[in-house]
């Protein structure tokens, strides 16, 4: 559905992005992570046509971004971070707006998209009355009344309450769900993303560091909770298996080290072992991993 | 068809600003200033003896058409050009500034055909609003001074002077002149629009383009540049007072709309360059 091919971008002599590529498969939700500035917005900028890239290309269901934006653009929604509406017209009246720009305004549709979003008591009252989530929400309309195939999630969900904040993943997976809609998920929220998203990818400095499916980010390079003693035997043992110490109380191991045979190793060379137990690894430790370096890029 | 809609809508944003108001608030308070003005015995002498100095009868000249006239010569290029540079240098800028550009960029509409709706919204709004000036001023002087008579036109700077006595010539002519300067004043709108397409803020745009507007008036009066004053885009923009002379010359007018219809076209084209070729981070 979204292919990004080798985006290469700078910003007068600053790099922001270095051979950034990944590929989204129909109906999957794809999760991009990455602290201020690893590069997210620009990747978003130039999937939309916004930024043009210094090299590299970003192809939707196979039509070139770059060579046929109106074309590639047609079956796309986005939704923004604080969306910028025309805050002196009603929410109405800025759907209207904006789906002109998309080929024509169906009022039927969008009364249904309104009712589906649940903003159909204040539709027709400015935009600048309206709440943070309001405001979400009516973003969340403009961006599906073109009936979209792929929809870009730029921090959709900043700023939200909690109950806000569920209620637009409910929303989202919902879509998924029924439509089948392939969804690029740009946040800051790691929770969300690992609750939401299939796959994740992760940006430091304009490069990609990590990509890799969500429920197998425990299998891929497994952690243990422990507690053992003497310290640099613990050490010596652990790294003949090819594993690491990360921190005072954890270590990893290859997946395909049986910890039983670890105990055994380590029991023999005099260590007691008073614990050691499989942490269930959270994309927030991959996360702080690979952002620490410690984690391996893929 | 879908243009159509675009335009409506692109429309629609524009009327829906205060700021796009000001204007109208601004002239039809200069209006009713003008007016109490004609108004005073003092002036009403002034009048008089001007007309008499030319042959031509103060009952017939002293009326809502003149009046009219004078409201257009007098107000469109200094206070008329001030409300167009501050719209048309809003339209691109003012979108991009308040985050509105990135919502109509997730949108399968090209960069050109966003430009060329809002530049053709400038366009209606500065050629509708010379005509709202003209209609108001009209309505205020019949008002004021009933709607008979003919119409005295005198513009010493570009040499103009005629005397309409019959009101449906004198108002035709009016009515003339005034798409006169909404053509020539379209020109105005095009400064501001090409550098609200420029990585500035709105204001900066406005700011420019009265400035490029003043200094063009001010060196045009110098003497040095009497010969070269048809290179003058404010002498272009004044050719509208020929519209007033007794005997038209078309071949003047013509030449002096397919110049600023020249520069306008350049002008867009350089905005819009400057628009395509610009990067927007979300």
């Amino acid at each position: 559905m979204l292919q990004v091919r080798s985006l290469f971008k700078t910003f007068g002599k600053k790099p922001a992005l270095h051979d950034v590529g990944f590929q989204l498969e129909r109906g999957e939700i794809y999760g991009l992570l990455g602290h201020n500035g690893a590069g997210k917005s620009t990747t978003l900028g130039i999937i939309l046509g916004m930024v043009a890239p210094g090299q590299g290309e970003v192809l939707i269901d196979g039509i070139s971004v770059q060579q046929n934006r109106s074309q590639a653009l047609r079956k796309v929604g986005a939704i923004f971070e604080a969306p910028a509406f025309y805050d002196y017209l009603s929410g109405w009246e800025n759907l209207k707006i904006l789906m002109s720009y998309s080929g024509g305004f169906d009022e039927k549709s969008a009364r249904e998209v309104v009712a589906k979003v649940g903003l159909q008591q204040r539709i027709s009252s400015k935009v600048r009355t309206y709440s943070h989530g309001m405001r979400q929400r009516l973003a969340l309309a403009q961006a599906l009344l073109p009936e979209p195939e792929l929809l870009l999630l730029d921090e959709p969900t900043d700023g939200l309450d909690p109950e806000g904040i569920k209620w637009f993943r409910d929303f989202i997976l919902n879509l998924r769900e029924e439509k089948g809609m392939t969804v690029l998920f740009n946040s800051h929220l790691l929770s969300e993303v690992e609750l939401m998203c299939d796959r994740v990818a992760i940006l430091r400095e304009g490069k990609r560091v990590f990509e890799g499916a969500v429920k197998n980010l425990a299998d891929e390079v497994p952690i243990y909770q422990v507690d053992l003693e003497p310290r640099p035997a613990v050490a010596a043992v652990i790294s003949t298996f090819g594993g690491s110490v990360l921190e005072e109380n954890r270590i990893s191991l290859p997946a395909s080290v049986d910890p039983a045979i670890v105990v055994q190793s380590l029991v023999r060379a005099g260590v007691s072992v008073r614990e050691f137990a499989k942490v269930r690894r959270s994309l927030e430790d991959l996360y702080m991993e690979i952002l620490d370096g410690r984690g391996s890029p893929n | 068809m879908i243009f159509l809609q675009q335009l409506h809508c692109e429309l629609r944003k524009l009327f829906a600003r205060p700021r796009t108001w000001m204007g109208y608030g601004a002239f039809l308070a200069m209006e009713v200033l003008i007016l109490a003005v004609y108004k005073l015995e003092t002036s009403q002498q002034w009048m008089r003896g001007n007309f008499e100095r030319n042959g031509l009868e103060f009952s017939t000249y002293y009326s809502s058409l003149t009046i009219t006239f004078t409201i257009m010569l007098l107000s469109m290029f200094i206070l008329g050009s001030i409300y167009f540079a501050l719209v048309a240098g809003d339209i691109v800028a003012k979108e991009n500034e308040d985050g509105n550009l990135r919502m109509v960029f997730s949108r399968p509409i090209s960069r050109f055909r966003l430009l060329l709706v809002k530049y053709t919204a400038v366009c209606l709004y500065t050629f509708s609003f010379v005509f709202f000036v003209g209609i108001s001023g009209y309505g205020m002087a019949v008002a004021a001074v009933g709607w008979e008579g003919g119409l005295f036109v005198m513009e010493p700077k570009m040499k103009v002077f005629a005397a309409f006595p019959e009101w449906w010539e004198g108002a035709s002519r009016l009515a003339l002149s005034a798409a006169g300067i909404g053509i020539s004043m379209i020109t105005l709108s095009s400064i501001a629009f090409m550098f609200s397409c420029f990585k500035i803020k709105p204001a900066a745009a406005t700011i420019i383009t009265l400035t490029i507007l003043f200094i063009d008036m001010i060196l045009q009066g110098f003497p040095f540049f009497k010969p070269y004053e048809s290179y003058f885009v404010t002498w272009r923009m004044s050719a509208w007072v020929f519209l007033m002379e007794p005997y038209l010359s078309w071949a003047k007018i013509i030449e002096s709309y397919a110049f600023l219809f020249g520069l306008n076209i350049s002008l867009f084209t350089v905005g819009w360059l400057a628009f395509q070729t610009r990067d927007f981070k979300t």
